[in-house]
């Protein structure tokens, strides 16, 4: 996952107002473990070893990685980057709404 | 001394003869295709692949879209020749429909509108044409050609795969346009216009995405233990901040 960088930048940067959630879609437990390590991915990792038959991916209908979504502050879609590059301009405005109800 | 000379000039030439007889100079297709079999997807495949080739080398070069000197135009009319020798087969569907999309890449959208008007509404290269209209619909950021085009394909062809692609790609390019309503109506069209297709597999999954996925609505629950942490993660517990859900997988 070449995106490794960019996001821990983010996570370093934005630690106290917004939170990074990663979901592997791997099959191989194992090797999810492994590579959370080696890279230093410090971010909650969930896996189940399902692919993209596990609920979380089929529920946000996964066929693909990376796959990216952020979320307003309400829990709400707010924006579907297209790379890992796109995610920070679309964190940044996802901070600069307030709470809604 | 003279002698040997005419020989070795006349080697040459029928070398080069035998060569313009393998079809050396020609598109591809010249080479490939045999006359009498139908013609292969593989080699439509084949064709596309160094079609592909000379357009980017022409555009590194600095050749400009939508030139009369385009090496789409060339490389288009090689594979629409598959297509009109093989209109309702696989390969030949396929050629028709990389013609056009040749063409509109490279700009020369009149060419490739042509094209399109071309086929019969029941020609096989409809099942794969709406995705190549969809995309020069998205490049131009004009989707008008696209949903009239699509619109009049479902309408018109008598084949149910044709319909339910149509239908799918005219919902798609609906949804783009911000009609969530009308794209979710054209999408369940799609689904029951030819059950069990990738085309119906599809439109089901678009209606889902479009249903919960969104842009505005509740993301879906997510919650779990970390493989890297102890304790249980919830997507609502984070209400208050903006959320990066990132999928991913080991490479």
């Amino acid at each position: 996952m070449e995106e490794v960088p960019l996001i821990k930048s983010l996570e370093a940067k934005y630690a106290n107002e917004a939170v990074i959630l990663g979901i592997s879609v791997d099959i191989n437990i194992e090797r999810v473990d492994r590579t959370v390590k080696e890279k230093g991915m410090t971010w909650p990792i969930l896996a189940d070893g399902k692919g993209f038959d596990g609920p979380i991916p089929k529920a946000y209908r996964i066929d693909g990685t990376p796959t990216l979504f952020v979320l307003d502050r309400g829990g709400r879609v707010f924006a579907k980057p297209g790379s890992a590059k796109q995610i920070e301009v679309s964190l940044q405005e996802a901070l600069s709404r307030p709470a809604q109800p | 001394m003279n002698g040997r000379l005419i020989v070795r000039a006349l080697s040459m030439l029928l070398f080069v003869l035998a060569l313009a007889g393998l079809g050396y100079g020609r598109p591809a297709l010249a080479q490939t295709a045999q006359p009498a079999a139908s013609p292969a997807v593989a080699d439509v495949r084949q064709i596309v692949t160094e079609a592909r080739k000379e357009i980017e080398s022409y555009t590194t070069a600095g050749g400009a879209a939508g030139a009369a000197g385009h090496p789409a135009i060339k490389w288009h009319a090689a594979l629409w020749e598959v297509h009109e020798r093989s209109p309702q087969s696989e390969a030949g569907a396929m050629a028709a429909a990389e013609a056009i999309r040749l063409l509109s890449r490279a700009g020369l959208w009149d060419r490739a509108h042509e094209r399109v008007e071309s086929l019969g509404f029941d020609d096989a290269a409809w099942e794969r044409v709406p995705a190549a209209i969809y995309e020069e619909g998205v490049a131009r950021k004009d989707l008008a050609y696209t949903v009239e085009k699509l619109s009049q394909a479902a309408a018109s062809t008598t084949s149910a795969p044709i319909r339910a692609a149509a239908l799918l790609v005219l919902g798609r390019a609906q949804r783009r346009l911000g009609d969530n309503t009308a794209a979710t109506r054209t999408l369940e069209a799609a689904r029951s216009a030819a059950p069990g297709t990738p085309s119906a597999a599809q439109a089901e999954g678009l209606i889902y995405e479009i249903a919960y996925l969104s842009i505005g609505l509740p993301a879906p629950a997510i919650s779990g233990k970390p493989r890297n942490g102890r304790h249980v993660v919830d997507l609502a517990a984070f209400r208050g901040k903006p959320i990066v859900l990132v999928f991913w997988a080991s490479t």
